[in-house]
């Protein structure tokens, strides 16, 4: 059929022209990587509405949520009005050593306290550090985006 | 060139004619660890010189109990487990298990739904196909491929992350549909997210670099001489074999086996809108397996080209019960992976736990041919005809 050596030379010659086009590479950490908004990278949470209802916790397929909260009594502020009780958030943490980053928790609260970000500079030397507690998972709050465009 | 060492090794370990290669055979392990395994499968060769006379695949190093651990979460749990079966193409691993939760329960995906699952699995098969025509190179001794195609690549992975929120473990199918809430923001969660703006643009654009992909390997690597010389004639997989043994996908067809559940009367997505062709392969040698998933990511890029024009409107998701309660009963459900058959038996006896879930993946029954074909082979044609069989380690040990 064809000269021998024929698919070598090819081979070679878009190597040759491969040469001379820009490398795609993005280099890290010097440069950052735009990442898409619906990107898993770290949960955060609100906890102004966590109510510790536990369901992130429950949902949870290899069970990485730690929640502990415990009971007040609010006062009526009339007399004669209803004692009430409110759930205060003691411990909210995720282990990322855990996490599968499935989005279980994030879809299945019900009152809008977990949020994913597509930050995920926050490894550890530690496996232990991977733990976050209520105050990091809450500063990742920040860096949650605006929900994306749709398309039309 | 080998078949005829083929016959005239099996006359040396029948203790045959050749007297001058006559000799106690030596147990030689390939693995767990090694650069050419694609994970952790362990080889156990008996080599006589430099021939293989026995070879055993020892598997079980990447075994998690997957289906174990099914039996001890939700079915919303075990999806989040089920695209970690085969990495390579996690979402296409999904698709099928809730189309046998959606059988039990009675749930008919809305079309919008289908036409969205339609086109991820086709990007996840294109993106399965280029891993394994970069990667075969590789193993041939040509890195070029691999970075070439990686980066094309990237842009599928770049696609599926903008709409699913993963890269690899989508995480996306729910029984009724698809659910894109990944990534939501401040108070608007619950806002139904559909496909994010520039989707079809973006798609189009991952479908022009993946053809050129295509391109460059079909330069680089289908005309090679040296390619031609590792892979032709290597590891020939009759149809007999291929049909005995439970090949499926790729594999089989490179067999000349014609059978593509994409295109099955049973077949879960509407496959039958689109107008593709089944490759299918002559000779099932290692350059024609390698050859047919070439020609496939051709087909996978017309497919997913025509499904963009046409995904309908409506809603993402069927009406589903909030708490997901399903009937007792049996549902088996096969779908056509990029590495072969997977199917998903569900044994459900009501609740939310299924009570069984048993799983067939494609690379299991794939690499049990190996101790066939690879008798009589060369140590170095070893590599050549496992890389040819495109498995992965997390589906065949589950």
């Amino acid at each position: 059929m064809a000269i021998p050596g024929i698919g070598l030379v090819k081979g070679l010659w878009i190597t040759l022209k491969a040469l001379f086009t820009k490398p795609v590479t993005v280099m890290w950490p010097d440069e950052k990587e735009e990442l898409a908004v619906r990107a898993r990278g770290v949960i955060a949470l609100d906890t102004n509405n966590c109510t510790s209802c536990m369901l992130c916790s429950r949902e949870c397929p290899d069970w990485c949520i730690y929640i502990e909260a415990h009971k007040v009594e609010i006062q009526p502020d009339k007399p004669g009005g209803r004692v009430r009780t409110k759930n205060i958030l003691d411990r909210f943490d995720i282990d990322y050593g855990l996490c599968m980053y499935c989005g279980i928790c994030v879809e299945v609260c019900p009152f809008d306290a977990l949020y994913w970000s597509p930050e995920y500079e926050y490894s550890e030397y530690r496996i232990s550090d991977l733990l976050h507690d209520k105050q990091r998972l809450s500063d990742w709050m920040a860096t949650v985006p605006r929900p994306a465009e749709l398309e039309k | 060139m080998t078949h005829l060492d083929h016959r005239g090794i099996v006359e040396v370990s029948d203790g045959g004619v050749s007297v001058e290669l006559k000799g106690e055979t030596m147990t030689l392990n390939i693995g767990p660890q090694h650069p050419s395994t694609h994970g952790v499968l362990r080889l156990i060769a008996e080599v006589d010189g430099e021939r293989i006379a026995r070879l055993d695949p020892a598997i079980g190093y990447m075994h998690r109990g997957k289906e174990k651990l099914a039996e001890a979460r939700t079915y919303a749990q075990i999806t989040a487990l089920i695209n970690r079966i085969d990495w390579v193409s996690g979402f296409a691993n999904e698709v099928a298990f809730i189309r046998a939760v959606e059988e039990l329960v009675g749930v008919e995906p809305t079309p919008r739904a289908q036409y969205i699952r339609l086109i991820l699995t086709e990007l996840t098969r294109i993106s399965n196909h280029l891993v394994f025509a970069s990667s075969y190179p590789l193993e041939l001794g040509g890195a070029t491929a691999l970075m070439w195609a990686f980066r094309e690549r990237e842009h599928i992975m770049d696609v599926i992350e903008s709409v699913t929120g993963g890269r690899f473990h989508t995480n996306f199918n729910r029984v009724g549909g698809v659910n894109p809430v990944a990534g939501g923001g401040k108070s608007q969660k619950k806002v139904s997210l559909d496909l994010p703006a520039g989707f079809y643009a973006a798609v189009e654009n991952a479908m022009d670099r993946a053809e050129v992909a295509c391109d460059e390997l079909d330069q680089l690597v289908t005309g090679n001489e040296i390619i031609h010389m590792r892979a032709k004639g290597v590891g020939i997989i009759t149809k007999e074999d291929a049909l005995a043994y439970g090949i499926s996908g790729p594999n089989a067809r490179a067999s000349g086996v014609d059978f593509d559940l994409r295109i099955q009367e049973d077949s879960l997505l509407p496959y039958g809108d689109f107008d593709f062709d089944v490759i299918t392969g002559e000779n099932g040698d290692s350059f024609d397996r390698y050859l047919v998933r070439i020609l496939e990511i051709r087909e996978s890029i017309k497919i997913v080209r025509q499904a963009i024009g046409s995904v309908p409107d409506g809603p993402l998701q069927a009406k589903v019960p909030r708490v997901l309660k399903v009937p007792p009963g049996t549902a088996y459900v096969r779908a056509e992976n990029p590495k072969g058959e997977m199917g998903y038996y569900i044994v459900s006896q009501g609740g939310r736990i299924p009570y069984r879930l048993k799983i067939r993946s494609a690379s299991f029954s794939n690499i049990s041919i190996m101790s066939k074909i690879a008798v009589g082979q060369l140590i170095p044609d070893l590599v050549a005809t496992m890389g040819s069989l495109d498995f992965v380690l997390g589906d065949v040990d589950r």
